[in-house]
């Protein structure tokens, strides 16, 4: 990515904090849509790709929704104007996500995780399709074996494309901790994505 | 280094939109519909219909109603739009409940029980508080059954301006004892015979 993709990158989500933000002040009910709006596909797609099960992920996307919304009811002005509202919803959905894994964790396993493929967009030759899917399934699947704070760190980043200082702020750790969860996931991640592609391939 | 960039493009196609109907899990919808004594502002969940004001009791206006909203039902952002719940306007044309689905979640047992009990009542008829307490199996509780009734959150779908005090006199109403009068009148019960 070049200097000034990423820099349109910031812009863009900038202008849509803006945006959210001068809504919430006008109006808490129509600025929780264009909340909603605007961060639908990333709280989504993170609860998706760390929690892994797409009923959990709905669950815990509108969860987390409803808390922010919840929140905001309590704040003033001042407090409205000063959020980033990315980072906290995403930290809100995380604490959820948290909270209700270990509630799980005292109940017995229900079913595997499910790693689902997104559904076919129309456009997409069939082949490409069966491609993507057969990529999204098997990282999707990967990411469950890695480590919790690596594969939060992995999806803020490399899923949702967000900046490694807004990652270290939703993680509540130092900017060199957040950039070394994503590298050595990363490099987990490549080796067994290697070692699930050799056992693919037979031997020559 | 093309399996590190197949990486990150695969991680990047990981992204997902959640499914359409995924903001009524959270957020409740509010329409306008006419009603029997003027229009009515009507506000649903996914769950059913659970907060109803006439526009004439918040001033005509949609914000005054999302904030009495906020204060009665559990918080929960109120969107415009969507269409009235099955049922509602024939209910509110025809004074016959049906069956409407009710999210009456916020509501104690004993406020449901007076509730339930209440949309029995048919159209042109009333009853006295303490048939609702006796109805409930509880018939002390004349003054609880009031103060329920008081705090319906669904008024005219579920038609707690039909019971009346056991004098005749027609008793308190959430849009004020006038609006009850002219309510009545419209289903046809004859006030003056109430008070012999």
């Amino acid at each position: 990515m070049t200097t000034e993709e990423i820099r349109a990158g910031d812009r863009a989500a900038e202008d849509a904090r803006e945006r959210v933000l001068s809504a919430l002040a006008a109006d808490l009910d129509a600025g929780f849509a264009e909340l909603y709006a605007a961060y639908r596909t990333v709280v989504f797609s993170t609860a998706l790709r760390v929690s892994g099960r797409r009923p959990d992920a709905e669950d815990l996307t509108a969860e987390a929704f409803l808390r922010a919304y919840r929140a905001l009811t309590g704040y003033d002005r001042e407090r409205i104007a000063g959020l980033a509202p990315r980072a906290w919803l995403l930290t809100i959905l995380l604490n959820v996500w948290r909270n209700d894994r270990r509630t799980v964790a005292r109940r017995p396993a229900s079913s595997p995780l499910e790693a689902a493929p997104d559904p076919a967009d129309p456009a997409e030759p069939v082949e490409r399709t069966a491609e993507r899917h057969e990529t999204g399934r098997e990282l999707a699947g990967l990411l469950a074996l890695l480590p919790e704070d690596q594969r939060i760190a992995i999806v803020l980043r490399h899923v949702d494309d967000l900046p490694v200082a807004e990652i270290a702020q939703i993680l509540g750790c130092p900017v060199g901790t957040a950039k070394s969860h994503i590298s050595r996931g990363l490099r987990r991640l490549r080796e067994l994505h290697a070692t699930t592609a050799s056992s693919e391939v037979p031997d020559e | 280094m093309s399996d590190h960039d197949d990486l990150l493009t695969g991680l990047a196609g990981l992204s997902a939109e959640p499914p359409a109907g995924l903001i009524d899990r959270v957020a409740a919808r509010w329409v306008r519909v006419p009603g029997p004594i003027g229009d009515v502002f009507v506000a649903s969940t996914d769950a059913g219909v659970a907060f109803v004001r006439t526009t004439d009791s918040v001033h005509d206006d949609a914000a005054a109603f999302a904030a009495a909203f906020r204060d009665r039902v559990v918080a929960r952002p109120l969107l415009p739009g969507g269409e009235p719940p099955a049922g509602v306007l024939p209910a509110l044309r025809t004074g016959r409940t049906g069956d409407i689905r009710f999210d009456l979640a916020e509501l104690s047992g004993f406020e449901r029980d007076v509730l339930l009990a209440a949309a029995t009542i048919p159209r042109g008829e009333v009853r006295p508080y303490g048939w609702i307490a006796r109805e409930i199996g509880n018939p002390k509780a004349v003054r609880a059954v009031g103060s329920a009734l008081g705090r319906n959150p669904v008024p005219l779908l579920i038609p707690c301006h039909r019971v009346v005090r056991s004098d005749g006199a027609t008793g308190q109403y959430i849009f004020g004892p006038a609006a009850k009068l002219r309510l009545l009148g419209t289903e046809g019960v004859d006030l003056d015979a109430l008070r012999h």
